[in-house]
């Protein structure tokens, strides 16, 4: 056990470290785990490789989870990836039962935070010699599995599928980025979108701008009246929170965190899928799935535990491939190299000590992330009751120091903010509906990619059938995810009819 | 039957213009779901709207609110670009717009502007953008304009 | 936007006509923080460690803050046009003017459009790459199959550094066998990771990579479905024999050397050239920038490597120190871009 000589108390002390600093970081609205990863980068110069690590991990763990905040208390992705954590948290913060969602998301994020480090423990070489399986065909397919969400989501199946197209053209625009495979070519520009637009809207400010910008508009537009004593949020209004919640979760518990962990293991997909893809799934195996979306802790357990997932998943493709799984892990990356650490295919072989130690850093920033919120957040929980003229000026200052520094230093991705703010505003009045649109812009560019390079590989479009037998059993998936959704709506319409008679 | 089947299942896409193929699909589908809603929900919501049932803005709606707003938020970005020209990479641009802006939203939004509340609301709107300022950019290196 | 841009470059004329009278108070003319962009977006590339790298010793030698921000060629060049004072710089590598020679959107002529700074550094890994169970063995093979009518296919990312070698295999069919160069096509990728599973789906013969990203793989046994060969690496015989001796991960400078073009692989350039391509990083400046800015960041530079601390840095990471002044910078990359025109151009005929 010589890996237990590099482990200081400076080693748990910067995983404790990072691990708070990234649940502050995922928790402003705005700023994000990948974020936190990259401001700390510098900082990992002067720790030694150990330690740098710890740090690192710290906040990529502690960023994922701090996202849940917001997402319960405001409404607003704290990153993107917890985008279906709103769905539930808000409408449960609204009745009063803040405290209960926000714990129940704690012991989720846990659960696939732990879930995902020991799956990447014990099968990190195995699965990426899986991951590496997965060809523009299948990853194409996955993309449009989580796609199928959006069916389920909306209100208006109709309005729903459109405002996801719509989406998806969104994410369309600008460069068909060569980075990605594409011929570098603009499209859906016109020539003075040009300096801006380049490189299209940039994910998190339009994800902010539609969530949180907008809520203030339309908050402005009736008045940003403060609640009446009486109508306020009261915190211990609802039910309390009692681990009772996860009774038959269990199924949920491992197949969100099964889905995290592997969708982080697949280059390209992006993080963000992976909650979405676990919500999608929940709702389909629910057994009361027209529920989901008015506050049903399910939800909360989908979105979270496969949103903690993602941490260990990432990881597999970074260590046993040398490519990183999502964003954060590719900021990851430059700690490596900047210790002269290479990462591929024999990285676990050669540096054993060192993957011990980050292994012991990933759980045990599991655990402080787990204490440190579960217990802060009675207080942390204390946000709602803040009142709007004080919080609303410092939620647009947040956003924009996010938005700003999301590319680093990029002043339209600020505009970006208001624009979509004003979008997201008149969307909701027109009837497009904000959700699917979101989902559409997500997942729409690595979409296009895939699907684009699947048909420019093969010369068939029957390719996308007949690729494998993993592509067969995906659109399995597919269609039964899109057919239970189908189901859901028809269920819905005929309970407003019965409601609607009696 | 095999060639004709063959023949509609070969696709070829030539690199040079294949940044247009995904976005043509897109479009079509859009258009083609667009003309299905516009054909199945335009009476009922011509109807609504000639009605006045159907309102864009909310009843009684705050315009002054609303539109100061649409004022201060795009006025806050370009106050912090112009400023953060002048005195470049230091990131006086975000406080020294911010501590105005933080200011006038706060009391655009306060309904009962007390001597109390505007105490609260000068002291946050100095405290908030310099402790965000202090810690963000000084200590994280957060780039700021 | 237009007018907000207006008054903004009134104002930045302002602080312009300010900033002389503050500057002859010290000997550094750059007032205020440094903030260097880069043409890359990512921070775990090789533009972001180099130009970390010789940003920190850059700050220490000027006692001034600098700050890296990867954000990407195009919001970089806004950026850098913007600030004409030295606050703003920007570190690019070859691509600059690549990206420009074959059309790529957004990349001006970076010689008209900016003045090129000093460079400081070579990242001589760039390279090819072949499955271990290619019917193939070395590059020779390659070249010679696809003149003999084979199409060997190459998974390259179109428009820049890593299609200058597919341009060069390319070049050498045309040399050898008149007509014959279409053989060898490019299969349009992206990153790294699409590029290896490129190699993997069995859709590349071969694949442009990297000595840092994929040594890894050409250690792994020949059944593992992952493992493959170096064939070919870009850089001069005589930048990589600069390299730290112990090369990278086990395999050693020397073992490197043979696959260095003149050594044990022949790319022509023409007649009686080899060709080489070296990728190297450099500073740009703004235009307007002035000589008195331009030369303290020479003197500086210059300075960081005479106490020779940085080289050591770099040569940890796999990169060879290679200073020039911003005027030799200049008249090389003139050079280096005007020979590459001809091959490119050679091709399109």
């Amino acid at each position: 056990m010589e890996f237990l000589e590099l482990l200081s108390p400076a080693f748990f002390l910067l995983a404790a470290a990072g691990s708070i600093i990234g649940i502050i970081f995922g928790a402003i609205p705005g700023m994000t785990a990948t974020m936190a990863v990259a401001v700390c980068l510098p900082l990992t110069y002067t720790l030694g490789l150990q330690e740098g690590l710890a740090l690192l991990l710290g906040l990529y763990v502690g960023g994922i989870s701090g996202g849940l905040v917001p997402a319960v208390l405001l409404n607003i992705p704290g990153t993107p990836s917890s985008i279906t954590t709103t769905f539930d948290g808000y409408p449960m913060a609204q009745r009063g039962e803040a405290e209960r969602a926000l714990k129940t998301c704690i012991v989720a994020s846990l659960f696939g935070g732990t879930f995902s480090a020991l799956i990447l423990f014990f099968f990190a070489p195995v699965l990426a010699d899986f991951a590496i399986k997965f060809s523009y065909v299948e990853k194409f397919l996955m993309i449009f599995f989580a796609m199928s969400v959006i069916a389920s989501l909306s209100k208006n199946i109709l309005m729903g599928v459109f405002s996801g197209l719509l989406g998806v053209l969104l994410s369309l625009i600008g460069t068909y980025d060569v980075s990605n495979g594409g011929n570098g070519e603009y499209r859906l520009m016109a020539s003075f979108m040009e300096p801006y637009l380049a490189y299209g809207f940039s994910l998190l400010p339009v994800l902010i701008g539609l969530f949180g910008i907008s809520t203030i508009i339309e908050e402005a537009e009736k008045g940003v009246k403060e609640p009446s004593l009486e109508n306020k949020v009261n915190l211990t209004k609802g039910t309390p929170f009692s681990y009772r919640i996860f009774k038959g979760q269990m199924s949920n518990l491992l197949r969100s965190s099964s889905i995290g962990t592997f969708i982080g293991m697949l280059p390209g997909i992006g993080g963000s899928a992976a909650s979405i893809l676990a919500y999608t799934q929940q709702k389909n195996f629910s057994k009361t799935p027209e529920k989901m979306g008015t506050g049903e802790p399910e939800g909360l357990v989908a979105s979270e535990s496969a949103n903690n997932g993602l941490t260990g998943g990432a990881l597999i493709p970074l260590l046993s491939l040398g490519i990183p799984g999502d964003s954060t892990t590719a900021v990851l990356i430059g700690a490596f190299t900047l210790q002269g650490l290479q990462v591929g295919p024999l990285f676990i072989g050669e540096n054993i000590n060192t993957w011990y130690s980050m292994i012991t850093a990933l759980m045990f920033a599991n655990i402080v992330m787990f204490v440190v919120m579960f217990y802060a957040i009675r207080h942390i929980a204390k946000v709602v009751l803040i009142p709007k003229f004080i919080l609303y000026p410092i939620i647009v200052m947040m956003c924009t120091v996010g938005a700003y520094a999301i590319n680093y230093g990029i002043m339209f991705d600020v505009w970006t903010l208001f624009i979509f703010g004003v979008a997201g505003w008149i969307f909701t009045k027109i009837g497009i509906e904000v959700a699917p649109l979101v989902i559409g812009f997500i997942l729409g560019s690595s979409a296009e990619v895939y699907f684009v390079k699947s048909l420019e590989s093969y010369g068939e479009y029957s390719v996308l059938f007949t690729k494998s037998p993993i592509a067969m059993v995906l659109w399995g998936l597919i269609a039964l995810s899109i057919g239970v959704s189908i189901m859901i709506h028809k269920k819905s319409k005929q309970h407003a009819k019965q409601g609607a008679s009696k | 039957m095999s060639d004709w089947f063959s023949s509609l299942n070969t696709v070829v896409i030539d690199f040079d213009v294949s940044h247009q193929f995904f976005p043509r699909i897109i479009i079509t589908l859009l258009l083609i779901l667009g003309l299905v809603i516009v054909a199945t929900n335009f009476r009922p919501v011509m109807r609504a709207i000639r009605s006045g049932r159907y309102q864009f803005f909310v009843k009684n709606a705050d315009f002054f609110r609303l539109l100061v707003t649409f004022a201060l938020i795009p006025g806050y970005f370009w106050g912090m670009d112009a400023v953060g020209d002048v005195l470049p990479n230091m990131g006086l641009g975000f406080l020294l717009a911010s501590i105005p802006f933080v200011l006038l939203m706060s009391m655009l939004y306060c309904h009962d502007l007390t001597r109390r509340n505007m105490t609260i609301i000068v002291a946050n709107a100095v405290i908030a953008p310099t402790v965000v300022w202090v810690v963000l950019y000084h200590f994280f290196l957060v780039s700021m304009p | 936007m237009k007018k907000l841009f207006q008054s903004s470059t009134i104002l930045m004329a302002a602080a312009c006509a300010l900033a002389p009278a503050v500057a002859n108070a010290s000997d550094n003319p750059i007032r205020g923080n440094i903030r260097v962009v880069i043409g890359s977006k990512s921070t775990g590339g090789d533009t972001y460690q180099a130009s970390a790298i010789i940003a920190e010793a850059l700050a220490k030698k000027i006692d001034t803050n600098v700050k890296v921000d990867a954000v990407g060629f195009s919001a970089g060049y806004q950026a850098l046009a913007r600030v004409p004072t030295g606050n703003t710089l920007m570190i690019f590598h070859d691509q600059a003017y690549l990206g420009n020679l074959y059309g790529q959107k957004g990349y001006e002529d970076p010689f008209k459009e900016w003045i090129i700074g000093p460079s400081f550094a070579t990242n001589p890994g760039n390279g090819y790459l072949i499955p271990k169970n290619s019917p193939y063995k070395n590059m020779d093979e390659i070249l010679n199959a696809a003149g003999n009518g084979k199409t060997v296919r190459v998974a390259i990312q179109p428009g820049g550094v890593s299609e200058i070698g597919y341009t060069a295999m390319k070049n050498a069919v045309r040399l050898a066998y008149p007509g014959q160069e279409d053989n060898l096509v490019a299969l349009n990728t992206g990153s790294q990771s699409d590029k290896n599973q490129a190699l993997f789906d069995g859709l590349a013969d071969v694949i442009n990579g990297s000595v840092q990203a994929n040594e890894q793989y050409t250690r792994l046994p020949a059944d593992d479905q992952k493992a493959m060969d170096f064939v070919w690496l870009t850089a001069k015989a005589s930048t990589i024999a600069q390299a730290n001796p112990n090369g990278m991960g086990e395999t050693s400078r020397d073992q490197l050397m043979q696959y260095a073009s003149g050594l044990g692989v022949n790319i022509p350039m023409d007649a009686d050239s080899d060709f080489t391509f070296d990728k190297e990083f450099f500073f740009l400046y703004n235009k307007r920038m002035s000589p008195e800015v331009i030369k303290f960041l020479d003197n500086a530079l210059a300075e960081v490597f005479a106490d020779g601390k940085v080289q050591e840095t770099l040569k940890k990471s796999f990169f060879i120190p290679n200073f020039r002044t911003s005027a030799e910078a200049q008249k090389h990359f003139k050079a280096k871009r005007d020979s590459y025109a001809k091959i490119i151009d050679n091709l399109h005929k």
